[in-house]
């Protein structure tokens, strides 16, 4: 251990910048540029602009108030009758009234059509539907919309809870700027103590769903509205006909939103809490399901946003060359660093390793008490996550990392996704078909 | 109740079969039914139902027990068996030469009526009691038993019980029975539930599937499909088209190839015609077709109809006298008992012997009394009397006396009066009480009869009574 430590002193000494630059250019040019500094900058544009925009907000509000539209809440979900009433007893309470909430049972086996039927039969759900064949998350919620009568429409899921003022703060964007079709709402983690998973995972939203998506819907590339918690215009839900068939279909319907030309804003005092899988292996099987569906949906689906054509928007283009750049190609631009470094600077290898984890884990440090200081409201202290940064460039680093290359390359070679018990066979035999 | 009095002045036949003589009733003849206090029995033409019923039931609602406990025949060529009225008559004949064979039940229930002892309640349940167990006694019988009636409000008739109300107060022939079971006159059983509307307590409902927003039952019912390609579902008519009667998709607008392959059919929705609402589950909701509510069926009174048995003390109650405990009005404030009235009225008498001056005794009958009580309970009926003693109270001296001789009854002394101006007092009070009742019950016609008797002191008390009271009961 002693020895290890004299060692790695005496690299440090030993090393000039030119070195430095060699043997870490991908912190440098990945990490340190687009992770901290692009988004540092920009995270403080937005909020910039965030506080000059505050009267044009606060005149945005009055008038959502005064049109006080309808708003459906759509609630698709399979065995999710356990959660629903007490979800349904927050959305009485929220300070948005003029609501009318959908449930869709797909194809439950539980109690679930009985909570729902007694639920409607007291009136605190407007419509409980019920579907006695599984069909898939797009049907249910597909069903859902089509009975819906609201000027907006909210999809949430079940078992997430929500702010008292998130419905009103998800709608807001609408009344900012008409040409909003959809806004995502601000999804951190409920179970955050629950695991050591649970508090990476915590951690990792906040970076990417509360920063993250700040930073790209000031940039105008914001691109994956989560299902657990999502606004839209209902005229252009129902001129989409809702939602075609997952996984990935959060992602699937902004992109579709985008395409029509409609702005795609995230809120992020719009507050969601969900609950996370609390262990490693089950972690590994919901990543690998999204991280398919960026294949899948990016590189296959919609594909077209990428080549210049009649309907090209440069933004759509940004945002899903930046989403490919840095979760495919850096992916496996990763596996070439590693490649190099064990062939060339083999020796140095082990202090290779040990810097990279110092500078990630200072990074993250520094990242994290910044944007702390920019967070309104939070939903857990922020004392509590300090300790665990250190685990961040393992779990982001590594543990992720390996779970995304198994993805691409199953869904690149194989198609994986059409496989995929989500879905009823019957559904992905069609899409597999489509090349959906 | 039934009004007694349907007396258009016809008068029916007295036919004599040996010690007795039978009131012989023909076919559709306008008859007083009280013709047949001076009766053994009756013998009723059997040809029309409705008209048999309509007898019979007249004479089973009378007050008067010289009336409704008489043998009811029936006089019918046929054997044909119609629940009700048989429940009403005693027995049947197929000529009026085979009276004769039925001289001893006539004779048997004469003999079993003088044996009954009725104690004048005030209460109305109370009557109503002694007159069901008085009619069980005289025949023997021990159990009121439902009988499932079309023309019944609730959809059972008790026939001996239910004569007495209108259609739309059948349902207190069960508070009667009830009240009658919490005395320990009767011991009941269950026989079946009946649902009663909630306003009215008629059992005539229409139940329907109604919309669950706006209660509307018109209602289409359309299939819902999903189309597995692209996701969408809908009800079967966003499918359709103009062409022909494929159908396509909304969304891909690609046809519907084979059920279960390309698409299926997870559910069925219903849209309200009348708001448009689309929902699964209907509620279900009942119409009542006497008063029109229409609610939900979770609102609807359900009732046991059960069998009820005469117990031993409810077959004492009726040669004793019954002395109910739950329901009887003992007293109202300001009236004397009508046995002290009696005492009181003996004492005047042989004051007028020994002095000169004129007295009276009154009498102000309500003649629809049991109509009248039967919508009130015994609740309202006493704020009723204590209303009508008060006002009557205002009207006449310090010195004379109120009593009630029944609940339809009231009594009461003018001492020291003129008969002329006790008979302008007497007059003017009916309308007094009209207008009270105006005030404080909705849509309630109380018919008042007034009588005043000068005392003559060559007369008993009794006769006196007797003149004052006769007819009423
Ligand atoms: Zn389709
Ligand atoms: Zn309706
Ligand atoms: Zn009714």
């Amino acid at each position: 251990m002693e020895e290890l430590l004299d060692n790695y002193i005496r690299f440090l000494y030993t090393l000039t910048p030119k070195h430095f630059f060699e043997m870490f250019w991908f912190y440098f040019v990945f990490e340190f540029i687009r992770y901290f500094l692009l988004e540092f900058f920009v995270l403080n544009l937005a909020k910039v602009k965030q506080w000059v925009d505050r009267p044009k907000r606060e005149d945005a509000r009055r008038r959502l108030f005064i049109e006080n539209p309808l708003v459906s809440i759509l609630i698709p979900g399979k065995n999710e009758g356990k959660h629903i009433y007490k979800l349904v007893n927050s959305l009485r309470e929220q300070t948005y009234k003029n609501i009318e909430i959908i449930v869709v049972d797909d194809g439950s086996d539980d109690d679930t059509p009985t909570i729902g039927r007694s639920l409607e039969n007291a009136r605190l759900i407007t419509k409980f539907l019920r579907n006695d064949v599984r069909g898939g998350k797009a049907s249910a919620a597909n069903m859902a919309l089509r009975f819906a009568k609201g000027k907006y429409i909210i999809h949430l899921d079940a078992d997430c809870s929500y702010d008292l003022d998130a419905m009103e703060n998800i709608l807001i964007p609408f009344f900012m700027d008409e040409n909003v079709g959809g806004v995502g709402g601000n999804v951190s983690v409920r179970n955050h103590k629950e695991s050591l998973v649970t508090t990476l995972q915590a951690i990792e939203y906040f970076n990417t769903i509360t920063t993250g998506r700040t930073v790209t819907s000031y940039l105008g590339i914001y691109r994956i509205i989560s299902g657990a918690f999502g606004a839209f215009r209902a005229d252009v839900l129902h001129q989409l006909k809702g939602w075609d068939i997952g996984p990935g279909l959060d992602g699937d319907i902004t992109v579709k939103i985008r395409k029509k030309g409609y702005k795609i804003k995230f809120a992020q005092d719009a507050n969601c809490l969900t609950s996370v899988p609390n262990t490693f292996k089950k972690l590994i099987k919901q990543r690998l399901r999204w991280d398919k569906s960026l294949v899948r949906f990016r590189m296959r689906k919609h594909k077209d946003v990428l080549f210049p054509n009649h309907s090209f928007r440069f933004l759509n283009f940004i945002s899903a060359f930046e989403n490919i750049l840095y979760n495919v190609v850096l992916n496996f631009k990763w596996y070439v660093y590693l490649t190099i470094m064990l062939t060339f600077y083999r020796p140095l290898f082990v202090n290779i390793f040990i810097t990279n984890v110092l500078l990630y884990t200072a990074t993250n440090y520094v990242k994290f008490i910044m944007y702390s200081l920019y967070r309104p409201k939070a939903h857990a202290s922020m004392s509590y996550f300090l300790v665990y940064l250190p685990c961040m460039v393992f779990y982001y680093g590594i543990y992720l990392r390996v779970v995304r290359t198994i993805a691409y390359l199953q869904e690149l070679l194989f198609k994986k996704s059409y496989q995929d018990p989500w879905n009823p066979p019957k559904t992905s035999i069609h899409a597999r078909y489509l090349g959906i | 109740m039934k009004r007694s009095t349907t007396n258009i002045g016809e008068i029916g036949t007295t036919i004599e079969v040996g010690d007795y003589n039978f009131l012989f009733i023909r076919n559709m003849s306008a008859t007083a039914v009280e013709e047949l206090q001076h009766h053994a029995a009756v013998v009723i033409e059997a040809v029309n139902q409705d008209y048999v019923r309509m007898v019979a039931t007249s004479i089973r609602a009378n007050p008067s027990p010289d009336i409704y406990l008489k043998p009811i025949f029936l006089l019918k060529k046929d054997a044909s068996e119609t629940p009700l009225i048989d429940v009403l008559a005693d027995d049947s004949v197929k000529n009026l030469s085979e009276l004769e064979s039925l001289l001893p039940l006539v004779g048997r229930i004469a003999s079993r009526s003088q044996e009954l002892t009725f104690i004048n309640s005030i209460s109305f349940e109370a009557q109503l009691i002694t007159k069901i167990i008085s009619l069980l006694y005289v025949r023997e019988l021990k159990v009121i038993e439902p009988v499932p009636y079309t023309y019944s409000n609730i959809c059972y008739y008790y026939p001996l019980l239910s004569v007495n109300f209108d259609h739309v107060d059948e349902y207190m022939a069960l508070e009667i029975l009830n009240i009658g079971e919490e005395d320990g006159i009767f011991r009941s059983e269950f026989v079946d539930r009946v649902y009663l509307c909630s306003t009215c307590s008629s059992g005539h409902l229409s139940y329907r599937e109604v919309c669950p927003k706006c209660s509307s039952s018109d209602t289409t019912p359309d299939d819902v499909i999903h189309h597995f390609p692209c996701g969408y579902v809908g009800p079967m008519k966003d499918f359709s088209n103009q062409i022909d009667d494929k159908l396509d998709c909304p969304k891909c607008n690609k046809r519907l190839r084979h059920i279960g392959v390309d698409y299926d059919k997870p559910s069925i929705i219903h849209e309200c015609n009348n708001c448009n609402h689309s929902f699964q589950d209907f509620y279900v909701n009942a119409k009542c077709l006497s008063c029109g509510d229409d609610r939900s069926v979770e609102t609807l009174k359900a009732t046991d109809i059960r069998r009820y048995h005469l117990t031993k003390k409810g077959e004492l109650s009726a040669v004793k006298g019954l002395i109910t405990t739950t329901k009887d009005i003992d007293e109202v404030i300001g009236t004397i008992k009508f046995d002290t009235f009696k005492t009181m009225l003996k004492y005047e008498i042989e004051r007028l012997k020994q002095t000169e001056g004129s007295s009276n005794i009154c009498a102000i009958h309500i003649t629809n009394s049991s109509h009248v009580y039967s919508r009130l309970g015994s609740e309202l009926q006493r704020g009723l009397l204590k209303d009508l003693v008060t006002v009557i109270r205002g009207n006449i001296r310090t010195a004379d006396v109120i009593a009630f001789q029944s609940s339809s009854t009231i009594v009461l002394s003018m001492s020291d009066l003129p008969a002329k101006i006790g008979k302008r007092i007497l007059n003017a009070i009916p309308e007094l009480l009209h207008d009270l009742i105006k005030t404080r019950f909705d849509d309630l016609d109380v018919h008042f009869e007034c009588r005043l008797v000068q005392l003559d002191y060559t007369k008993s008390d009794e006769v006196h009574l007797q003149e004052l009271l006769e007819g009423y009961f």
